[in-house]
């Protein structure tokens, strides 16, 4: 597996939703080698071998054979030089004049030209003598930018400019993948492995040439797109071109979206078939802070969100709330979604008279359902009988408390929730107002919990990477690439 | 001439009922009487009977050569009246053997040393006057709740007048010291009594530990290690629950064999003799001042208030049942003031620790919830009633 990073030394998601897969993974037992361009040195990873690609660089016996193939994909990435190393010249000559050209792009990571800047910082620093310089590195470069990007500080550790792995690494963006991409097929020439996993574009060179070479599939990870970065039009074209070779090359390409996977198939014209989507372990923080905002309503909300179908249990949803209203009135009952019960609860909750507490919003799709799950303080699954329940680790992870049947699978692995019979109604109203009565509970619950999801979200992501991998491995190679 | 010191702690929750706030303002009766009764019986029969019964054996075998420490919460005297109460008669055999010391503590097992003053000390007066009744003896040497000790809490102690206080001999309070002698509190003169941790934990955890590198554990290995202290130490703390004998080591682990021989065995050395906490203070005189700058407890690896006191609910639960202490104590009514320092019992707060639960609490065999929401529900459920139709105060 090729990645850019990994915890604790991260910029981005990747790295941490890297750490997630690879563990997941390892625990269904596949022997995962994971490849970056250099360890820090703080990297724990006991499940797996955790590589750093520039231990790899001074070997030189990449065999002739392999050579035309290695310099063709290089030379077409690295617009200054593969063997550029910090120099004088390449300081002051500035590779970063061409790319300025470029239009502005976020990787997610580093602007190139924010790169080289940082890289030209740096060795003044060092430049300078030891007396007229600030003690810390740190000072001095937050002076020169306040804005430091979290990669770059992760780099300081280094007092010694020689010990740096920058030393190594050209100082474009694009140098540095070119050189990754050297280094690693120099470690994978004393390695055995069935199949090749890469991460995001900057790893996509590296996992391309090797597929090249070796005749292992290649499956492509896409965690985002150049073209979510930097929207339609004004995209770098070369980072688009490798995202483009990649999907379109690879044996199989995993995108951790619908919404992604979308977008490769119409961007990169790669068939929808191909491409799979396998949802991160985790939602994105930003996302739902923002909802949070919206949530300026005074009382408490109870969800029901599902099929509204005797399997699902509605029913016990409203037996239940009509023992909790006369003790807290201000509870709104909201059931989302549509089913054949439908008629037969609205009846019901209007012949009990609580039609001011409750709240029927039909179907939801998509951010709507993320919507209603972030207003809500507790969730309910009565579900009379629930092969899973996915949407209960979807609750948590919009920090929402649940109470769930034990008829549920669900049930089954997860500690941190409230579980009850589903018929037991009064347990179930006794249980909802203890969660709405006393706020501390919800603290306490949602962080236990959404540690517990977290790890089971990866679980479910590990096992589709792993179909998908056996997948792969089943076509014949011969056809694949062609 | 180095001495072994044995206490022993006797303590039996009340645990409270299933209380769904359907109750509240129908039903004051808090707790599970036929849980705790059963709970009680079959601890009563599978460790204090035959534990007490074996212990006047051993006094007299050794005539008086073998001397133990106890400290019962008045709530484990409760139900011992009421659920069996051959076991406070078998305590009050050791009582007349003259071998037996009975410490002081919080008659409620409760946190207050940590939240109200008046409260610790008006629940250590009634434990003393408890034991003196009972017993015949005046405590003179005090155990907190889970030894919870602090510089504060210490200096409370001597205020009340004790000449020393038992204390968790954790590695970062002692440092390089050990725990094997006498202390003074660091600017007064209450001894502290220090638990050798090591020692006790031997027994009382890992006895039946079949991955223990030391199993099986015999009395003559144990006590070799004992007299291995000679020259470094005068006194080997061992402070232990009564019920590691016969419930959290059941009697099938040979606990019980184990303790019938250990007195030979540590006898055997001729220096070396078995002495109570009084008589250690008497014998030995402090070598050195000790400060607890932080809360410890003798609980988990953390040894601090984490298990009561680690999270939203059980911070939230605790300052509420102490935020209507002064209220309680105006109103001078013996029967709720008696209720409501009962809903101070630790153990309530304990069963809402949620330190543990994810990775398959061990100490959800202690825990009669099936999971700490539930027990803090549970709880809050019944102070609301106890606030509302007992006190008739305002809802929170």
């Amino acid at each position: 597996m090729l990645g850019w990073e990994y915890p604790p030394h991260m910029s981005g998601g990747l790295g941490t939703a890297c750490h997630g897969l690879t563990t997941a993974l390892s625990q269904l037992g596949v022997d995962v080698h994971f490849v970056i361009p250099h360890l820090l040195g703080k990297e724990t990873a006991s499940h797996m071998h955790i590589v750093g690609a520039d231990l790899y660089a001074n070997q030189k016996n990449i065999p002739d054979l392999l050579e035309a193939t290695r310099t063709t994909h290089v030379a077409t990435l690295d617009p200054a030089s593969t063997e550029s190393q910090l120099s004088e010249p390449l300081l002051s000559d500035i590779p970063f004049l061409k790319i300025k050209k470029i239009p502005a792009f976020l990787t997610p990571y580093l602007k190139p030209e924010t790169y080289s800047q940082l890289i030209s910082f740096y060795q003044a620093y060092f430049k300078q003598s030891q007396k007229d310089r600030p003690t810390y590195i740190n000072e001095f470069l937050l002076k020169q930018m306040p804005f430091m990007p979290p990669v770059f500080l992760s780099l300081l550790q280094y007092e010694n400019v020689n010990e740096s792995p920058m030393q190594q690494y050209g100082n474009d963006l694009f140098a540095e993948v070119a050189r990754f991409t050297k280094n690693v097929l120099n470690w994978a020439q004393g390695q055995s492995f069935d199949l090749i996993h890469a991460h995001d574009w900057m790893t996509f060179p590296a996992g391309l040439t090797l597929s090249k070479l070796t005749g292992k599939p290649l499956v492509i990870h896409v965690h985002s797109l150049e073209y979510d970065r930097s929207g339609k039009n004004s995209g770098n074209y070369q980072i688009q071109e490798i995202e483009k070779t990649a999907t379109q090359s690879a044996q199989a390409v995993i995108a951790v979206s619908h919404y992604t996977r979308s977008i490769i198939n119409q961007e990169h014209c790669v068939p929808l078939e191909k491409v799979q989507v396998v949802h991160n372990g985790v939602y994105s923080p930003q996302a739902m802070a923002n909802y949070k905002k919206e949530n300026n309503l005074q009382s408490k909300i109870v969800l029901f969100l599902g099929r509204v179908t005797f399997q699902k249990g509605p029913d016990y949803f409203i037996e239940a709330a009509s023992r909790v209203i006369p003790i807290m009135p201000d509870v709104t009952f909201v059931i989302a979604g549509t089913g054949d019960m439908l008629p037969q609860l609205i009846m019901r909750v209007t012949e009990q008279g609580l039609e001011k507490n409750f709240v029927f919003t039909g179907f939801l799709k998509g951010e709507e359902v993320e919507r209603m799950y972030s207003i809500a303080d507790l969730y309910i699954m009565p579900s009379v009988s629930e092969p899973f329940g996915i949407s209960t680790l979807e609750a948590v992870s919009h920090d929402v408390p649940v109470i769930i049947s034990k008829q549920s699978g669900v049930s089954e692995v997860l500690n941190n929730a409230l579980k009850v019979d589903f018929w037991d109604v009064d347990r179930l109203a006794n249980l909802m107002i203890g969660i709405l009565k006393y706020p501390e509970i919800r603290d306490d619950i949602v962080s236990m919990a959404k540690e517990e999801v977290r790890k089971l979200q990866w679980e479910r992501a590990a096992n589709k990477v792993l179909d998908i991998y056996k997948k792969t491995l089943e076509v014949p190679q011969a056809f694949a690439s062609i | 001439m180095p001495s072994v010191c044995f206490y022993f702690q006797v303590h039996q929750p009340l645990r409270l009922k299933h209380y769904p706030y359907f109750h509240v303002g129908n039903d004051h009766t808090y707790f599970d009487r036929t849980g705790n009764q059963s709970i009680f019986l079959k601890v009563a029969h599978k460790s204090y009977l035959p534990t007490n019964k074996l212990l006047l054996e051993l006094i007299r075998t050794h005539r008086n050569a073998f001397k133990v420490a106890f400290s019962i919460t008045g709530v484990a005297i409760e139900q011992m009246r009421r659920f069996c109460p051959e076991v406070l008669d078998s305590f009050k055999e050791l009582a007349q053997t003259g071998c037996v010391e009975f410490l002081a503590e919080t008659y409620y097992h409760s946190l207050s040393s940590i939240y109200d003053e008046t409260e610790f000390s008006e629940q250590i007066d009634k434990h003393i006057g408890m034991i003196n009744l009972l017993f015949h003896q005046t405590p003179k040497i005090f155990r907190n709740t889970e030894l919870i000790n602090s510089d504060a809490i210490s200096a409370m102690v001597e205020r009340k007048g004790f000449q020393a206080m038992l204390a968790e001999g954790a590695d970062d309070i002692l440092e390089w010291r050990s725990p094997c002698f006498v202390y003074q509190r660091n600017g007064g003169t209450l001894k502290y009594l220090l638990k050798s941790y090591k020692l006790s934990d031997d027994i009382a955890f890992r006895f039946s530990n079949q991955s223990w590198s030391e199993f099986p554990l015999t009395a003559p290995k144990f006590a070799n290690w004992v007299h291995n202290v000679s020259g470094n130490g005068q006194v080997v703390n061992l402070f232990m629950d009564y019920e590691t004998f016969g419930e959290h080591q059941w009697s099938s682990t040979g606990i019980f064999e184990f303790l019938k021989a250990l007195p030979a065995e540590i006898l055997q050395h001729k220096d070396w003799n078995f002495l109570t906490p009084s008589e250690v203070i008497q014998t030995y005189p402090p070598v050195a001042s000790l400060s607890f700058p932080r809360i410890v407890s003798w609980a988990d690896l953390e040894r601090d208030l984490t298990a009561w006191q680690g999270n939203h609910m059980q911070k939230a639960a605790l300052r509420q049942v102490y935020e209507f202490a002064q209220e309680m104590r105006n109103r001078n009514n013996p029967v709720a003031l008696d209720l409501w320092r009962k809903l101070q019992i630790s153990d309530h707060f304990y069963y809402m620790c949620t330190k543990w639960f994810s990775d398959g609490d061990v100490h959800a065999y202690f825990n009669p919830y099936q999971n700490p929401y539930e027990a803090f529900i549970n709880y809050m459920n019944v102070l609301t009633d106890f606030r509302k139709n007992v006190l008739h105060l305002e809802a929170i």
